[in-house]
């Protein structure tokens, strides 16, 4: 479980995040939908400890990630907006070296390894080095890489972009999987159908701040729209910001 | 303590790099044997220019030589191939036609004869090259020789001691060893040394760094549970050991060269025994830390690869500036000199090679300030990305 406790990160004179909160419960796989250059990108670095929140809170099942931040990735697996993979290894390879960067034993990354590799469908590519992999592959092979040491809360930024029917399809179904075993799943999207296909809990960011949050129902009742798109343009031009910071 | 996760790079980033075939050739191969080479083929084609002109018949092209037809008898008695010339003396200077040309004066014979000085005029450029001046040189030789033996002949004929025209006498006593002439030529050995422990970590420091962040997988490496600071160490003593792996290549190379220096002409004997190698080579490793370190410094602030190239590229000319200091600063090593890292395996080397006593507490201060500040380099290096500005490329 992840609380996001009114955190804040400024870049220069600009606001990226203004006190942005939110609950990403355990079993359940939790939205943070806003346009490009809302902030989700920053929000997510420092849910996810990569960078320090210059205000605020954020604990990783219970664990303060400022004060802990290598305990707090410890329970986490993220698959960050940068997802480079290391191309004269092969794809099997890139797992083990995040796994050994995990303190995995060698049992454990073969074990999970094999698991991860059939529930993805990545047996054709798996000992192949990684240059020339197409963008679901280099995606499918990120995302093994990021929750070989089967953590508790999963992080995704923006885990579908750019791919296609199939492979978007595939994650999907590997997070509701994921959500069924009692994980904590927080992503970060901009594609309305996605976060109305696979989602619980929505919080909608923009220019920085949260404007709204619920589920798919809510959302659409607090805005009086018929779908999620309609309603998250609404949410996001309204001036007055009903019901978030609830 | 060496912690699992600095194992954990070390060992991929090596693995890694070793896959990369042309890396390989190109840093740590080219690195290693470009040094050597270089060395020796500049040596050697500086020698065998300065022998050329030294050793062969001496052609010397002379302007009126019919107003002298003594001295010509006196050159052609040296050996000197007299050419007549179909321009003027300067401008077969200007052309590059010749090194020097000798122009007789109209009145030479008439001057002899008068016992007056006669004079003739030597045409040069004082700018040209090196080998040039061998041929200046000696073409005044030769006409001061015939000088002083006419000299001493008109001083005899007059019944004088010709001895009297010399009131002191310069008896000259040079000191150099056998090995140190031409050490000169050698001084720029310890750089192509050097400059292959520099080639050598060159590739990885830049691509663990900055090449990780273009390629965004710097940011996923530092999402696992493990400090920054053992992730840089690890990639740190990745590209450290490339540059060891170079440096011992390097004096495989230079062992291997050495039979082809050409050490008779140089005057000098340049033999290394195996304990002189391995004391190079003891002063030569802690330089690897510190360039490894400053070249992850200088790569981790770039912000592409090829940004990264470029600078560091440039870093592989700084141990050209002792090298180039040591022509002109005394010849007797100061503390502060050993200390200073390069500088002092400049010197120790140079000693080496020019057969000199080196002295343990040299050796010592040498290795252990290079170690000082390489280490200190290595505390910054592997601290740059707790700096979150660091982090991103964009």
């Amino acid at each position: 479980m992840i609380t996001v406790d009114r955190i804040s990160k400024s870049f220069g004179d600009v606001k990226a995040v203004k006190d942005v909160s939110l609950v990403a419960e355990d079993g359940k796989i939790t939205a943070l939908l806003g346009a490009n250059g809302a902030g989700k990108t920053t929000s997510m670095r420092m849910i996810y400890a990569l960078i320090t929140p210059e205000t605020g809170l954020v604990t990783v099942d219970g664990i303060n990630s400022t004060e802990d931040p290598v305990a707090a990735r410890a329970r986490m697996g993220v698959l960050p907006d940068a997802r480079g993979l290391y191309l004269r290894l092969t794809a099997r390879e890139n797992m083990a070296y995040f796994g050994r960067l995990q303190g995995m034993s060698e049992a454990d990354i073969k074990r999970r390894s094999d698991e991860l590799v059939s529930r993805l469908g990545m047996e054709k590519f798996a000992d192949r080095q990684t240059d020339g992999f197409s963008q679901g592959q280099r995606v499918k092979v990120a995302i093994a890489r990021a929750l070989l040491h089967d953590p508790q809360n999963i992080l995704l930024d923006e885990p579908t972009n750019g791919l296609d029917v199939m492979s978007t399809r595939a994650i999907r179904e590997f997070l509701r999987e994921e959500k069924s075993r009692g994980k904590c799943v927080l992503f970060s999207s901009h594609v309305m159908q996605e976060v109305s296909a696979v989602c619980d809990e929505i919080t909608v960011i923009d220019a920085g701040a949260v404007r709204a949050k619920g589920t798919e129902a809510e959302l659409l009742a607090l805005s009086g729209a018929n779908n999620l798109e309609d309603a998250f343009v609404s949410l996001v031009t309204e001036e007055v910001k009903t019901g978030a910071n609830s | 303590m060496i912690s699992r996760a600095f194992k954990t790079v070390f060992k991929k980033e090596v693995m890694e790099n070793l896959r990369d075939r042309r890396t390989m050739m190109s840093s740590v191969l080219m690195g290693s044997f470009l040094g050597p080479l270089m060395a020796l083929g500049l040596i050697y084609m500086s020698v065998q220019m300065g022998k050329d002109k030294a050793e062969k018949q001496l052609e010397l092209p002379v302007f009126n030589m019919e107003y002298a037809q003594n001295l010509e008898k006196h050159l052609i008695s040296q050996d000197v191939k007299i050419v007549t010339l179909d321009k003027s003396p300067e401008d077969a200077i200007k052309d590059k036609d010749y090194d020097v040309v000798l122009a007789i004066s109209e009145n030479f014979a008439e001057s002899i004869e008068q016992a007056k000085p006669a004079k003739v005029m030597l045409y040069f450029d004082d700018s040209a090259k090196g080998a040039a001046s061998v041929s200046v040189r000696r073409v005044r030789a030769l006409i001061n020789a015939y000088s002083s033996s006419i000299g001493s002949m008109r001083l005899q004929l007059r019944g004088v001691s010709p001895g009297l025209m010399k009131v002191v006498s310069i008896e000259e006593h040079d000191q150099a060893t056998a090995q140190s002439k031409g050490a000169q030529m050698m001084l720029f050995l310890p750089y192509f040394l050097i400059m292959g422990l520099f080639m050598g970590s060159m590739y990885l420091a830049i691509d663990t760094t900055a090449g990780e962040k273009e390629r965004k997988s710097l940011e996923p490496l530092f999402l696992n549970p493990v400090s920054r600071v053992q992730v840089l160490a690890g990639k740190l003593a990745a590209t450290v050991s490339f540059g060891l792996l170079t440096l011992v290549l390097t004096l495989i190379a230079f062992k291997l060269t050495m039979p082809f220096y050409p050490t008779k002409s140089l005057g000098m004997t340049l033999s290394l025994s195996m304990s002189d190698m391995g004391l190079m080579l003891l002063v030569l490793l802690p330089l690897a830390l510190l360039a490894g370190s400053i070249q992850t410094i200088i790569a981790a602030f770039s912000k592409s690869f090829k940004e990264a190239q470029t600078y560091v590229n440039l870093v592989v000319f700084i141990p050209l500036i002792p090298s180039m200091l040591l022509m002109f600063l005394p010849v007797k090593e100061k503390l502060w000199m050993i200390a200073t890292p390069i500088m002092s395996q400049n010197i120790i080397i140079g000693q080496l090679i020019r057969g000199e006593v080196v002295t343990w507490f040299n050796v010592a201060v040498c290795v252990f300030g290079t170690l000082f500040v390489g280490g200190l380099l290595a505390w910054f290096a592997v601290r740059l990305y707790n700096k979150e500005s660091m982090l991103f490329a964009d």
